[in-house]
């Protein structure tokens, strides 16, 4: 899919299965969300998977799980499955997805649009 | 008979002389009997000792004609039998020659593919031998140059109807690992159906792999080709993606390296067979090690199981069907119980040049090690691995909002964006509300929304618009286009906002999904 439409490479011989072990959901993991901003907390090391590799790399600066599985091109089930291996060894770090900036802007935005309605 | 022969001839020269002695005898006695009568008798006993002595010499002489006859008949016959002798021992010699020489040569001919014309013209006779006898061997020849060529013809027929049903199934199996990606992607978020997928997904990869080994097995190369190098790390895992306990196999070291493009798939399904093989032929309980280490000519794969081990006799019997298949398996001779892992691994091995060895393992069981050359290797492609790491800083401004980002991973990805868009609304919703509506109030405003929402909808935005008013109706969606509508109106712009009025519709319809 990403290989622009040439059939042959589309996508390497591996099958998402062997990806994630197998697993489908992350076992113990339920507090991973779409938004769940994920940071690392070490370097990559030489042994590890490309993928775990990858998080690693790229969540130096907080990304949410949704980004990670489009900058990885993989599903989010599969992302939450590797995320749940890195965070259960320890390598990344899970945080909240910035709760409280959601509920005021629903007000505002619902105020401002009163307001403009009385206009 | 040449034995008795030969003595009788080494007593030829004397018999002559004895037959002399009978006659000289009787002459003796005669003349002493001549000597010993009384004078009366003497001329009668002279007269019959004369007659004797002439009958003998008669008897005798006729006696020594006929010993020398059947000397002369006898050296004949011996002079036949010699000659007879050796046109036996020509044929003889010229029969083996047919059997050890030339109907080998002429059936390894055959096979690699030349006329039977040609062959048969090749096949020459000495000229000295009986035409009745070389006409025989020439017949025998073309009988069997005959049948060969109508057995190799049906064995090609039925080769190539293997191979033709493998490359149907492997293109079936091909689209649907395809069908199944995009399916795996698509209902990615949903833990429950997306295990499902990758069952399925699992099942057919297997499927995969016996289309690909009857391909192999008829001469055919295996299914998929990479155009690009792959990874040892990806050849490794796809060899894993084939096989059914793909969970008891532990990945360890793999060497920096890649694999060309044309070699790959070779490669992988040979591996995939090894590794079917150490999962198979070992306890469930028990990991299979795989590991993939730089040595001086290539990269060796080593596959080690902690199973029963094979004896002596069994490893060598194995590797026996690795060096046999190399030279050319039958599909018929594979027998009602096929283990094709090791054929295929063999046939594999000699066309791509890879080494395979089977040797008792540390853990106690088998230890298979492919040393792939180092002519199919090449430097790991920098494609897949650097650069999304690289265009990662752009996206960095995450701290607040999630949306943010957003435009900057439509660029690498497209489908996963969706997917993930597709969720993401429930927090945006509300800030998408209230923007589009303030679109409206000036046509200025409009790109923006464009920027926003366009990267995601863009390509399939027509059809949405199309499918858009059926849904329409129903949908909690009016407060949007009564306000679109409503706005549209203070506005003044009545023919302009039916474009508009529609967008923001499609906006929430697709948000409300």
């Amino acid at each position: 899919m990403s290989g622009a439409g040439e059939e042959t490479t589309d996508d390497g011989p591996e099958r998402m299965y062997v990806i994630t072990g197998g697993r489908s959901k992350a076992g113990g993991q339920d507090r991973l969300d779409l938004v769940t901003l994920v940071v690392a907390r070490s370097q990559p090391e030489p042994g590890m998977p490309p993928e775990h590799t990858a998080i690693v790399r790229m969540c130096h600066y907080p990304l949410s799980v949704a980004e990670i599985s489009a900058y990885l091109e993989l599903p989010v089930s599969a992302v939450k499955v590797l995320l749940a291996d890195l965070l259960a060894g320890g390598r990344v770090e899970a945080r909240a997805p910035v709760p409280a900036a959601s509920l005021p802007d629903i007000e505002l935005l619902e105020a401002v649009m009163h307001g403009l309605q009385k206009l | 008979m040449v034995r008795t022969g030969t003595p009788s001839a080494g007593h030829q020269p004397a018999s002559p002389l004895v037959w002399i002695l009978p006659p000289v005898v009787t002459a003796a006695c005669t003349v002493a009997a001549v000597v010993a009568v009384v004078q009366t008798a003497r001329v009668p006993v002279a007269w019959c000792g004369a007659v004797a002595t002439a009958a003998v010499l008669l008897i005798a002489g006729e006696t020594a004609r006929r010993g020398r006859a059947i000397t002369a008949l006898r050296r004949r016959h011996a002079d036949q039998e010699a000659g007879l002798r050796r046109l036996m021992a020509e044929q003889e010699a010229e029969t083996a020659r047919l059997a050890e020489v030339l109907l080998p040569e002429a059936v390894a001919r055959l096979q690699r593919g030349e006329s039977a014309a040609e062959v048969l013209k090749s096949a020459a006779y000495e000229a000295e031998l009986d035409p009745g006898f070389s006409a025989a061997h020439q017949a025998v020849l073309r009988t069997v140059v005959d049948a060969v060529v109508a057995e190799e013809d049906l064995r090609d027929s039925a080769q190539r109807a293997f191979v033709n049903i493998a490359r149907r199934v492997q293109a079936i199996v091909h689209q649907q690992a395809q069908d199944l990606r995009e399916m795996e992607h698509r209902h990615g978020e949903d833990p429950e159906v997306f295990g499902d997928l990758l069952h399925i997904d699992h099942g057919t990869a297997l499927i995969g792999r016996l289309a690909d080994s009857i391909a192999v097995l008829g001469g055919a190369r295996p299914g998929r080709q990479w155009s690009q190098p792959v990874s040892m790390f990806s050849v490794l895992r796809g060899a894993m993606s084939r096989i059914l306990d793909y969970q008891r196999v532990d990945l360890h070291s793999v060497a920096e390296v890649a694999v060309v493009g044309p070699a790959a798939e070779p490669l992988i399904h040979a591996l995939a067979e090894l590794l079917d093989n150490a999962t198979r032929y070992s306890p469930p309980q028990t990991r299979v090690h795989l590991s993939a280490t730089e040595v001086q000519s290539g990269v060796a794969v080593e596959i080690e199981d902690g199973g029963l081990g094979m004896g002596e006799e069994a490893r060598e019997r194995a590797e026996q069907v690795l060096t046999r298949s190399s030279a050319g398996i039958d599909l018929t001779d594979l027998g009602e119980t096929p283990r094709l892992g090791l054929a295929v691994v063999g046939r594999l091995a000699q066309a791509y040049g890879f080494q395979v060895s089977l040797r008792p393992s540390a853990y106690a069981g088998v230890r298979a090690v492919m040393v792939i050359p180092g002519n199919v290797l090449t430097s790991v492609p920098p494609p897949r691995a650097v650069p999304r790491p690289g265009t990662m800083p752009p996206p960095r401004p995450m701290p607040t909002r999630p949306a943010q980002p957003r435009p900057g991973a439509q660029a690498p990805a497209t489908v996963p964006a969706v997917a993930e868009r597709q969720e993401q609304p429930a927090a945006v919703e509300h800030n998408a509300y209230g923007l589009p509506q303030r679109r409206r109030r000036g046509p200025a405003a409009v790109p923006r929304p464009g920027g926003v929402a366009a990267p995601a909808s863009s390509p399939p935005a027509p059809a949405r618009s199309a499918q858009a008013p059926s849904a329409d109706p129903g949908r909690p969606v009016q407060p949007g286009i009564w306000l679109a509508a409503f706005q549209a109106g203070i506005n003044g712009e009545t023919p302009a906002p039916a474009g508009p009025a529609r967008r923001p519709s499609d906006d929430s319809s697709e948000e409300g999904k």
